[in-house]
């Protein structure tokens, strides 16, 4: 049987406890709140505002009603219209919007007997958002294409604002309008955009957690203070604490890759020591966001609860699960000044894309930004004491 | 020369002064006991001798080192062995040592022989390569002394070196503590065993409230208990002769006086001993056991006292079983000194 009063000293203790530790009370307060808002806005909502940008080569009351539509349909946000099909496509390329609608040049020729070929250049490396871009356009140009047909138009978006009156001009219109799909990385699954970023917050997380219970859980038990009593400089354990760290995240990071590549046939079409090596980059980063956490926590438990509400939020706002640009505008701001952001996108850029450590550089040199401020934080703030 | 000098050294945390202007002085080659209650600054101060952390204000000489300017130089003299072995568990004795060995930058081709050498100083080397977290605590301890003696430091800090060991293990590390001070190494032992700071160290320091309250030999600190007392006993004795049937059952009201304790078991507690026992001039209070032992407090001002005593006891014919007298101890001393500071704290 339960003895009350003992039972209640355990509920007691563990209240002063926390009461006497404010790290951990924020932690418990704050941590669940932005857990929520995260969760809710950051993976909960439904995609919208895709960054596109449409290529309009033709004038006309089809090209108007067309780029009214796409520009009121809210998976859409149209970054910019132009003229310059290879431009656009070099927008897409560089991960700057995730399509392009390219509308051709006889779009609006009431003469032309052809179908009207409209081509929707599709970033695939974002398998969420490409399926949803994919669907969005394929149902416009569709409704479009019958309209057209049948000589007549109402708006074709629900939030169109088209007029009414430009309906009987369409009826010169002698055929309908076809769209092809070009993914330019093929049909990636889910599984394959997904992995990039799992393997990059698996190495954020075990870094982080590692560095913890190196440097907390050895100032909690005094051998780093031994470490202190020699004549050895605070970089210099740090260093050698680093440096054993990323060669067990990358013994662990190769294997998970060679797991994803066994079980579930991920493509990496970088290549794998390319892939590595955008790894090695994110590891070091998360290494030094460890220190810098644990330079002056006493004890494992108190930096549990410290780089919780750093690692958990980076997991949901940088990508991993869900794109960044659907995502509020307070988050996206958010979403950029984490590092995981940037390894997720080189990570996909490389093992999805295919692209090199030349294609990715401003990454990595965000990453190399972040791991130096980090390590000078670090080791600026890291304490001798026992 | 002095191993260890500090000249006002302080160290303050926001508002709180856990070490205020201490000097002190340190013999080379000696023992010294660093003895305080705790929270009296005495591990604040071995931080900062220690290079760990640094003073806010006032200057710490090591090994004639600055602890500020050479914090490198103060680090290769010096050895500790911390209350909590901080051993890497998952490392053997052996491993342990070479690390440490490393840390310190020992020449590799005689490293080992070194580690082996005091493997068997310390009586470990059976251990050698079982893991840390394998060992007992005196275990334990010794491959911590391993460890911090593999640079030969000239300075040696042992923090509660004993503490938790067993009487047989305790009297081995002792033996071991004076071995490495006839080497020739400073030994600073901050320990709560009086008995063990009273038999091992040359100088005795006491820190309370981060001031240094007492320094002294431990024989010094314990007649200099008994001179500041001397004036009021010698009152308190006036008083009681003055008074007539004070001689029974008056513990307490000497008790604070530090009287040398005497006290004897005698086969047979006959009256006319205890008559004789209270009309001896040298006995101030007597008191008897329920086991029969007889406790007496006596004038410890004269060195016939204990003999007269005894003489008178063994007059009567008295058989004695058993004899024991007890002098005031570092203990006293450490009470004495502790409390004056708190008594003004709270004043």
């Amino acid at each position: 049987m339960i003895e009350l009063k003992k039972f209640w000293w355990m509920i007691k203790k563990e209240l002063i406890s926390l009461k006497r530790h404010p790290s951990r009370l924020v932690s418990i307060l704050v941590f669940p709140i932005i857990m929520i808002l995260l969760f809710g806005y950051g993976m909960g909502g439904e995609m919208t505002d895709l960054p596109i940008v449409v290529v309009s080569q033709s004038h006309g009351d089809l090209t108007d009603l067309t780029l009214d539509t796409i520009k009121t349909t809210d998976t859409y946000r149209v970054v910019d219209v132009i003229d310059d099909q290879n431009k656009a496509e070099n927008m897409v390329d560089s991960g700057e919007v995730k399509a392009a609608i390219i509308m051709p040049k006889d779009y609006d020729d009431t003469n032309s007997s052809s179908q009207k070929a409209v081509t929707l250049y599709l970033d695939s490396s974002d398998q969420m958002a490409s399926q949803i871009l994919d669907s969005a356009t394929q149902a416009i140009f569709s409704k479009l294409s019958n309209m057209v047909a049948a000589g007549s138009v109402t708006a074709v978006s629900e939030n169109s604002t088209a007029a009414p009156s430009l309906s009987h001009q369409l009826s010169n219109f002698k055929d309908d309008i076809s769209l092809h799909i070009n993914r330019i990385y093929g049909n990636i699954k889910y599984i394959d955009f997904l992995v990039p970023a799992v393997l990059g917050m698996t190495v954020m997380m075990s870094c982080m957690m590692g560095m913890g219970a190196t440097i907390a859980g050895e100032r909690e038990t005094g051998e780093l203070a031994r470490l202190f009593m020699t004549p050895t400089s605070v970089s210099t354990v740090i260093g050698g604490k680093i440096a054993s760290k990323l060669l067990i995240e990358l013994v662990r990071a190769l294997i998970l890759i060679i797991m994803a590549i066994l079980l579930f046939n991920v493509s990496i079409k970088g290549g794998l020591l390319q892939t590595f090596i955008v790894l090695v980059f994110g590891a070091l980063c998360f290494v030094g966001f460890g220190i810098m956490l644990s330079a002056r926590t006493q004890t494992q438990e108190d930096y549990a609860q410290i780089v919780l509400p750093f690692s958990l939020p980076m997991m949901f706002v940088s990508g991993v699960f869900y794109p960044i640009e659907t995502m509020p505008w307070i988050f996206q701001k958010i979403a950029y000044l984490f590092p995981l952001t940037y390894l997720n996108d080189a990570m996909r850029a490389v093992m999805l894309k295919g692209q090199t450590l030349g294609d990715v550089w401003l990454d990595l040199v965000i990453l190399v930004g972040y791991t130096l401020l980090f390590f000078i934080i670090g080791v600026k703030r890291f304490n001798r004491d026992i | 020369m002095n191993a260890i000098e500090t000249h006002n050294l302080t160290k303050v945390y926001n508002t709180f002064t856990a070490v205020n202007s201490l000097n002190l002085e340190i013999p080379d080659k000696t023992i010294f006991g660093m003895l305080g209650p705790n929270g009296a600054g005495k591990t604040t101060t071995i931080k900062m001798l220690t290079c760990l952390i640094q003073p806010t204000s006032g200057e710490a000489i090591v090994g004639g080192y600055n602890v500020r300017d050479n914090p490198d130089e103060v680090r290769r003299l010096l050895g500790m062995v911390p209350q909590q072995v901080s051993l890497y568990k998952d490392l053997t004795v052996m491993e342990n040592s070479q690390l440490c060995a490393d840390y310190y930058g020992i020449n590799p081709n005689e490293r080992d022989s070194r580690i082996e050498d005091l493997m068997e100083l310390v009586d470990i080397k059976y251990a050698r390569d079982k893991r840390i977290s394998q060992l007992s605590g005196g275990q334990k301890q010794k491959a911590s002394l391993v460890a911090s003696l593999v640079h030969k430091p000239k300075i040696l800090f042992l923090d509660e070196p004993t503490i938790g060991l067993d009487p047989t293990t305790k009297r081995v590390l002792w033996d071991l503590i004076r071995e490495l001070n006839d080497d020739g190494r400073t030994i600073i032992l901050c320990s709560h065993d009086m008995h063990e700071v009273d038999m091992l160290c040359d100088n005795v320091g006491i820190i309370n409230t981060g001031n240094l309250v007492a320094y002294d030999t431990p024989q010094g600190l314990k007649d200099s208990l008994l001179d500041s007392n001397k004036e009021e006993i010698t009152e308190t004795l006036h008083q009681i002769s003055a008074e007539s049937e004070v001689k029974t059952s008056t513990m307490e009201d000497t008790e604070s006086l530090s009287l040398r304790k005497l006290s004897f078991l005698l086969e047979d507690n006959n009256e006319n001993i205890i008559n004789s026992l209270k009309n001896n001039e040298f006995v101030k209070s007597i008191e008897i056991a329920r086991n029969g032992r007889i406790n007496l407090r006596i004038d410890y001002f004269d060195d016939n006292a204990v003999s007269n005593v005894l003489s008178t006891v063994l007059s009567c014919g008295g058989v004695i079983k058993s004899i024991s007298t007890e002098e005031p101890s570092l203990e006293d001393v450490f009470i004495k000194s502790t409390s004056e500071v708190n008594e003004n704290d709270r004043a």
